[in-house]
C-alpha cells in the first residue's frame, strides 16, 4: 500500500500554507479590517461567584462613540448552548461563575470608546460563597456552581468507570503494591494569537463571521440558534489560526454569537480581538486533576492489577470535561497488561476558570500519573525502567486494561527500544544518577504511552471532503476540517496529489467555510489526518475514475489499459497524454469533475454504564527519554536532551510530523516544569505571559526524533494519529529523570523549583 | 507630533500621538499586518521588528521615538517582487512554520543575529530567539532554518 509513493511521505514536502506565513501576508482575524468597522470589548466578571442583581447597558450607550451594547437578554433563550452538556450562555445569565465570565459586550467607533462604554455599564453583583477546591465541591454544604445540578445532586458533572475483573483479591496477594496520588494544575494553551471574531452583516439579514475557532460548523449551529436565525443565514469562515491545541472552541462560540449579534444590530462590521490578559482570563484550560493509583505486581516485576481513581476540576462550566475525563479513564492504568483493573472517575464543577479540550485530552494527566507510578514500581525492585516497561507493555494481540484486544500492529516495544538505543540509556543510567556531593545533579528518565485514535466511544467519527477539478486544470479541495497550525491542509493536499497523480502545486485548499465546505464534524482528537485523509483518498479515487474514462475515450482503449507516468496518462500506444488534455476532454464529454467522499472510522462500542467494551478501534504508541540537570541550590530543572519515538503509522507529511512531535514535547516540558495555571479562592494567579511561563528556546533542548512506521490498514496510506499523543510522555519522562538525578520523586505537577530545592537541602 | 523615519527603505512621515506604539502605527495606520500582536506587553516577541540593526518589540516601542530611525519589518525582508527572501525560504524548507503567528518575529530575530554574527552556533541562535515565544514548533526547526541561512550566506548565497 505504501510502495512507490511520490508525495505522501516525501521528506521534501513543504507546508501548503507556509509561503503566506513566512511572507507575513497570511490574514489572521486581527489583520482584517473594513471601512466603518466597529470595535468590540467585553465586560467580564471580576469575582468568582455572584448573583447578577443589576445589569444595565444604557449608560454605556450614552458614552461618545458607543454604538451598541448587549447582554444575554438580547439572545434567544439567553444564548443557552453547550455540548455534551448544555450549561453555558452566550453571556452570563443570572449568575457569574468564574473570574473572567463574559457579562456584556460593547461595540464602538474606537477601542478607546468601547473600553469607556464597558466601564460605564451598571453592574451590581451580590457575591456568593465560592468553591475553589475540587475535593470540596461535592461536600453537602458546598455552594452549587451551575444554575441546576447536572446529574444527581450538587456539583457532580460526570462519572465514568472501567470494570475489568476484580483487582482487590489480586492486589491482596501481590508482592508489591504502590498506592500513590498524583496532582496536576490547570494548563493554559498559550496560542500566540489570541481569540478573534470579525462579523460582517449582509444586505439580506444574514451575517458572515470570520472566527479563529476549530470547528466552524458547530460554531455556525450554535450562533444561528442564539441569534434566532436559520443555519443558512450564518456563514462561518475560518481564517488562518495562530495556534489552538484544542483551545479555541467554546468561548470562541460565545464571542461569535456576541459579535454576530452586534453586527446585525448595527448593520456594520464588528471586530473583537482579545488582549492577552482577557484571553488568559476568559479561555478554558486543561483540567486540573488528581489521580490516585493502586498498582500491584509480583516480585519478578510482572504487573498484575490496578485500582485507580481520577478527579477532574471542570471549573465553572462543563465544556469538554465530560469527554476528556472519559479519555483519562480509558488510559489511566497505562499501556500495560493487567489481570484486572478498575477506574472510577468523577468531574466536578467549581468556581475556577473552566476546563475544556487541550491536546492529549485527559491522557496527558492520565499518562503522566501512570508513567511516574510505573517508574516507582520498577525502582522498588531495582529493575531498569525500560526493561520493566518492555516486560509489561502492550504488544499486538495483548489485552489493554480496559479489556479490549490491541488488534493492530503496536509499535510500543519498538519505540522503547529505539529511545533506549539512541539516548545512550544503558551507559547514562550508570554514569549519571544521584551523587550527594555534587551541585549539579544529572539524570535520565523514560516514559511511554498509548493513545486511542479519534473520538472513540465519544461519537460517530466521520469526514466529508469535496474535490473539484477546475477548467484551468487546478484542483480545489474543500473540507470543514480545519488547520490551526497542525498541518492538516498539507496532509490533505499531499493525499489529493498522490491519489489524483497531480503535483501539489495544482491543488488549492479553500478556507473552511460553512457555506461551501461539507459539514464534517469537529476538528479534534488528532483525527483529521485519518478520517479526513481517508475521505480525501475516497474522493480522489472517484475523480481518478472520471479522468481515466476521459483518457480511455481519447485513446480509444479500455480503462484497464490506462496507466500513469507522472501527471501523464499512458495508453496502449505508449504515447503520453498530458493531464490538461484529459481534463479538457472530460469537460467536453460532459463529465461532472467534482466529487464528494465520505469516510467513517469503524464503529466500536463502549458501555458507559457497565464500564466495559472497546473504547477505540485502534491506538498509536510511543516512548520518550529525557535527560536533566538539577541545580541543588535553586531546584531549577534544565532539560538537556530528549529522544522521542512515535508509532504514528505511515507518516504523510514528514516535516510537519516532526514539528508536531517536537512542539508537543515543548508543551509537555512546560507542563512538567513551569506552566501551572493556579487559582486561589477562585482567583487566577497568572494574568499574563510574565507570570505564566511558556518554555523558551533556551528551555527546550535539542530533540532527536524517530517514527516507527507500522501499517494501519484502515489509515490513509497506513497513517495513525499523531498530534496529541506526542506531547504526553515528555512530562513523566522529565519527572522520572529528576528522580534519577535527585532521588526525589515528583508527584505534583508542575514540579515546583522551590519545593525541589527544599527536598534537596 | 510628526516623525520621519525609514520603513523598509522608504521614507515615511507621520503624525503620531504620545501614546501611539510602533505596532499600532504599522498595523492600523500603515496597514502592514505582517507584524503580529501577541500580548501588547513585550512578553512574546510576535511584534518584533528591526530598528537600526537591533531587534525591538514594536508593541512597547513609542512611535514618537522613530525620528531618523531605520525600521525593517517582515514586509521588507521579502524580495521586492514578493517572493520570499532567503531566510523566509529557509523557514519554509525547514518546516519551521506551523500556525505561522510567531514566524515574522522569528525571521527578524534571525536576520538581526546574522547581521552581527555570520556563523552562529545553535546555542547562539537559541539565545537570539529566546524572547520570541513559539507554542507550536518546539523551536528546533526554527534554529535549523536560521543556521541553514547562515551557512548558505557564508557559502556565497543571497544577501
Amino acid at each position: 500500500m505504501t510502495a512507490n509513493l511520490k508525495y505522501v511521505g516525501n521528506p521534501n514536502s513543504k507546508a501548503a500554507d507556509g509561503l503566506e506565513k513566512v511572507l507575513g501576508t497570511a490574514k489572521y482575524v486581527g489583520d482584517m479590517s473594513l471601512p466603518g468597522m466597529l470595535y468590540a470589548k467585553v465586560l467580564t466578571s471580576p469575582v468568582p461567584h455572584a448573583k447578577i442583581v443589576e445589569l444595565d447597558v444604557k449608560p454605556a450607550l450614552a458614552v461618545e462613540g458607543v454604538v451598541a451594547a448587549i447582554t444575554a437578554d438580547d439572545f434567544v433563550d439567553h444564548g443557552f448552548f453547550g455540548w455534551p452538556v448544555k450549561d453555558m450562555y452566550v453571556l452570563a445569565y443570572q449568575k457569574v461563575r468564574y473570574v473572567g465570565d463574559p457579562i456584556a459586550v460593547v461595540a464602538a467607533e474606537s477601542e478607546e470608546a468601547a473600553a469607556a462604554g464597558v466601564a460605564a455599564i451598571t453592574l451590581k453583583l451580590e457575591e456568593l460563597p465560592v468553591v475553589s477546591d475540587m475535593h470540596k465541591a461535592l461536600d453537602k454544604n458546598a455552594p452549587l456552581v451551575p444554575l441546576e445540578a447536572q446529574i444527581g445532586e450538587g456539583n457532580l458533572l460526570v462519572e465514568h468507570i472501567v470494570r475489568n475483573g476484580d483487582p482487590d483479591p489480586i492486589l491482596a496477594e501481590c508482592d508489591e503494591v504502590l498506592d500513590e496520588s498524583y496532582t496536576f494544575a490547570a494548563q493554559e494553551h498559550g496560542y500566540i494569537e489570541t481569540e478573534g471574531v470579525f462579523a460582517i452583516p449582509e444586505p439580506s439579514g444574514s451575517v458572515v463571521i470570520f472566527a479563529n475557532d476549530q470547528s466552524p460548523h458547530i460554531n455556525r449551529d450554535n450562533a444561528a440558534a442564539m441569534l434566532g436565525l436559520p443555519a443558512e443565514a450564518v456563514r462561518i469562515i475560518q481564517p488562518p489560526v495562530g495556534g489552538s491545541f484544542g483551545g479555541k472552541d467554546d468561548h470562541v462560540y460565545q464571542f461569535t454569537g456576541q459579535i454576530g449579534k452586534l453586527a446585525l444590530m448595527t448593520g456594520r462590521p464588528v471586530r473583537l480581538v482579545l488582549s492577552r490578559e482577557e484571553s488568559l482570563a476568559t479561555s478554558y484550560k486543561r483540567a486540573a486533576a488528581d489521580a490516585h493509583l493502586k498498582i500491584g505486581m509480583s516480585k519478578d516485576g510482572t504487573i498484575r492489577a490496578a485500582k485507580t481513581e481520577y478527579l477532574a476540576d471542570s471549573g465553572a462550566y462543563a465544556s469538554q470535561t465530560p469527554l476528556s475525563a472519559w479519555r483519562a479513564s480509558m488510559h489511566l492504568a497505562g499501556a500495560y497488561r493487567y489481570e484486572a483493573a478498575t477506574v472510577d472517575t468523577q468531574a466536578v464543577y467549581t468556581n475556577n476558570g473552566y476546563a475544556g479540550a487541550f491536546r492529549g485530552f485527559g491522557n496527558t494527566q492520565a499518562a503522566a500519573a501512570s508513567e511516574v507510578a510505573i517508574d516507582e514500581l520498577a525502582a522498588r525492585i531495582g529493575m531498569d525502567p525500560i526493561a520493566f516497561r518492555l516486560k509489561n507493555c502492550l504488544r499486538t494481540g495483548d489485552t489493554a486494561f480496559t479489556g479490549n484486544v490491541i488488534q493492530h500492529e503496536a509499535g510500543l516495544a519498538e519505540s522503547l527500544e529505539w529511545v533506549r538505543d539512541h539516548s545512550g540509556w544503558e551507559e547514562k543510567r550508570k554514569t549519571l544518577g544521584f551523587k550527594s556531593g555534587e551541585e549539579i545533579l544529572k539524570g535520565i528518565g523514560v516514559a511511554c504511552y498509548f493513545h486511542g485514535s479519534g473520538l472513540g466511544g465519544e461519537g460517530i467519527d466521520y469526514a466529508r471532503i469535496t474535490l473539484t477539478i477546475e477548467r484551468d486544470h487546478s484542483v480545489t479541495l474543500q473540507s470543514g476540517l480545519t488547520d490551526y497550525g497542525q498541518g492538516s491542509r498539507t496532509v490533505f493536499t499531499l493525499i489529493t496529489a498522490e491519489t489524483l497523480g497531480v503535483t501539489p502545486e495544482r491543488i488549492l485548499m479553500l478556507r473552511p467555510d460553512t457555506d461551501t465546505a461539507p459539514e464534517t464534524g469537529p476538528t479534534v482528537a488528532s483525527r483529521a489526518s485519518i478520517v479526513g485523509g481517508n475521505a480525501t483518498r475516497v474522493t480522489g479515487e472517484k475523480l481518478v475514475q472520471k479522468l481515466n474514462m476521459a483518457a480511455a475515450d481519447l485513446l480509444d482503449c479500455s480503462l484497464e489499459q490506462i496507466s500513469r507516468h507522472g501527471e501523464d496518462f499512458i495508453g496502449p500506444s505508449e504515447e503520453p497524454l498530458a493531464i490538461e488534455t484529459v481534463i479538457d476532454h472530460a469537460f467536453e464529454m460532459g463529465l461532472q469533475m467534482s466529487a464528494q467522499g465520505y469516510w467513517q472510522i469503524p464503529v466500536i462500542h463502549w458501555d458507559f454504564e457497565k464500564g466495559t467494551g472497546t473504547p477505540y478501534y485502534t491506538y498509536s504508541f510511543g516512548a520518550q527519554v529525557a535527560q536533566v540537570e538539577v541545580t541543588k541550590t535553586t531546584g531549577k530543572v534544565q532539560v538537556t536532551g530528549i529522544w522521542a519515538c512515535h508509532d504514528g503509522g505511515k507518516i504523510i507529511f514528514p516535516k510537519g510530523a516532526r514539528g508536531q512531535l517536537m512542539g508537543g514535547i515543548a508543551q509537555g516540558l512546560g507542563y512538567a516544569l513551569t506552566e501551572g495555571f493556579t487559582y486561589k479562592d477562585g482567583y487566577p494567579q497568572k494574568k499574563n505571559f510574565k507570570q505564566y511561563k511558556l518554555p523558551t528556546s533556551l528551555d527546550v533542548p535539542e530533540i532527536e526524533t524517530h517514527f516507527i512506521e507500522t501499517n494501519l490498514e484502515q489509515g490513509p496510506f497506513g497513517a495513525k494519529n499523531l498530534a496529541e499523543p506526542v506531547m504526553i510522555a515528555a512530562t513523566p519522562a522529565i519527572a522520572n529523570a529528576v528522580f534519577h538525578a535527585t532521588n526525589v520523586r515528583c508527584r505534583d505537577f508542575p514540579i515546583s523549583a522551590d519545593w525541589l530545592k527544599a527536598q534537596l537541602a | 507630533m510628526e516623525v520621519t523615519f525609514k520603513l523598509n527603505g522608504e521614507t515615511v512621515t507621520r503624525e503620531v500621538t504620545r501614546k501611539l506604539t510602533l505596532l499600532r502605527l504599522l498595523r492600523e495606520d500603515l496597514k502592514l499586518t505582517g507584524t503580529k500582536n501577541g500580548c501588547d506587553q513585550g512578553d512574546c516577541g510576535a511584534c518584533s521588528v528591526i530598528i537600526d540593526g537591533k531587534l525591538e518589540k514594536s508593541c512597547i516601542y513609542p512611535a514618537r521615538n522613530l525620528e531618523g530611525k531605520e525600521v525593517l519589518t517582515i514586509e521588507g525582508v521579502s524580495n521586492p517582487d514578493g517572493t520570499p527572501g532567503d531566510m523566509q525560504q529557509a523557514f519554509l524548507d525547514a518546516g519551521a512554520t506551523q500556525c505561522g503567528y510567531c514566524t515574522p518575529g522569528m525571521v527578524l530575530a534571525g536576520e538581526v543575529l546574522l547581521m552581527n554574527n555570520s556563523d552562529p552556533s545553535r546555542q547562539e541562535i537559541r539565545e537570539a530567539i529566546s524572547e520570541n515565544l513559539c507554542r507550536c514548533t518546539g523551536y528546533q526547526q526554527i534554529v535549523d532554518a536560521i543556521q541553514a541561512t547562515a551557512k548558505a550566506r557564508l557559502n556565497g548565497g543571497a544577501k
